[in-house]
């Protein structure tokens, strides 16, 4: 192949993964509505649920960003009144990761008293987004 | 303060610098992309001698990047020579990192990169048309990827054989079930 060729297709191995890293990262953190019903027990959780909303964090040992989540969840729960933070290592416990399709950690789930599951988060969560999700539900808590 | 050797000891290994398996990816990503260019524009020809496949411009390159890989597969990537170069070079310019990150996963990630080009190395050797080729881009998104969206995705991959139970997660080391 001629030189102008080999990096027309460089530039366009570079365009590829330039949009795979954007897709990546446009849809990691966002705010996923549950209408499901599923419910999470406190059982599950090792602790009895907040008033309001709990944030549930389910992390992994290996997990890059879940210290970063863990600063800003236990943040905003000391922000709002009845809201907790909860985090869950599932490096070892398969079932409780497969029960709740934690594909990829952090994993954060809003859970209302009653133990629903409301809103999740897959990847490092936005902030502005979920503390946006966080007071719509504890709104609608009431 | 005493390193832990990496999952041998038993004990969570010590934390490093984020940024550092990323500089690394930056460079790896680099070469990959010359990698590409040099095996699309130096084809060995159909009727190619071993010598010939072997002395190819892509194919040295691709084997001084599958070398490199392995060294930090398997000496760990806190030993690796990029590692060495971020934290003589670019750390000390940089301020602290808000969290450390276990080496485990980085460290299992450098084995995927082993094992992708090596693959492109083989059949650089075959004689396999745009084989090396392909299996250096294949590397290059990945290295790309980790380098500029921060994505591991060697990380992700030990993530689910952690959790499919191939590997021990907790405290304890880095056996093969």
């Amino acid at each position: 192949m001629d030189p102008i060729g080999a990096l027309a297709v460089v530039l366009a191995l570079v365009a590829v993964g330039t949009v795979c890293g954007v897709l990546w990262r446009w849809r990691v953190g966002r705010a996923r509505e549950v209408n499901s019903g599923k419910v999470i027990t406190e059982e599950q959780i090792g602790q009895r649920f907040a008033e309001k909303v709990t944030l549930v964090q389910f992390s992994t040992e290996y997990c890059t960003y879940c210290p970063a989540t863990r600063s800003v969840l236990s943040q905003l729960a000391a922000e709002y009144q009845g809201v907790k933070h909860v985090e869950i290592d599932v490096t070892n416990d398969q079932s409780l990761a497969n029960a709740f399709k934690v594909l990829q950690t952090p994993t954060t789930l809003l859970v209302l008293s009653s133990g629903q599951i409301r809103a999740r988060f897959g990847g490092p969560p936005r902030r502005a987004e979920l503390a946006e999700t966080l007071a719509q539900l504890i709104d609608s808590a009431h | 303060m005493t390193t832990s050797e990496g999952g041998t000891t038993g004990a969570k290994p010590k934390g490093i610098d984020p940024r550092g398996p990323r500089f690394g990816a930056t460079i790896t990503a680099v070469l990959l992309l010359v990698t590409v260019f040099l095996g699309l524009v130096f084809v060995p020809g159909s009727g190619a001698t071993l010598a010939e496949r072997v002395s190819n411009p892509a194919f040295v390159l691709l084997v001084v990047i599958t070398l490199l890989f392995a060294w930090g597969a398997f000496a760990g990537i806190q030993r690796h020579p990029y590692g060495q170069i971020f934290r003589v070079l670019v750390r000390p310019r940089l301020d602290a990192p808000a969290h450390l990150e276990d080496p485990r996963p980085p460290t299992f990630a450098q084995l995927i990169g082993f094992i992708v080009s090596t693959v492109g190395v083989v059949l650089g050797i075959l004689g396999v048309p745009f084989g090396l080729v392909v299996a250096a881009a294949f590397a290059f998104i990945a290295a790309f990827l980790n380098s500029v969206f921060g994505y591991c995705l060697g990380c992700q991959i030990y993530l689910l054989l952690v959790r499919a139970g191939v590997f021990r997660g907790g405290a304890s080391s880095l056996a093969v079930e």
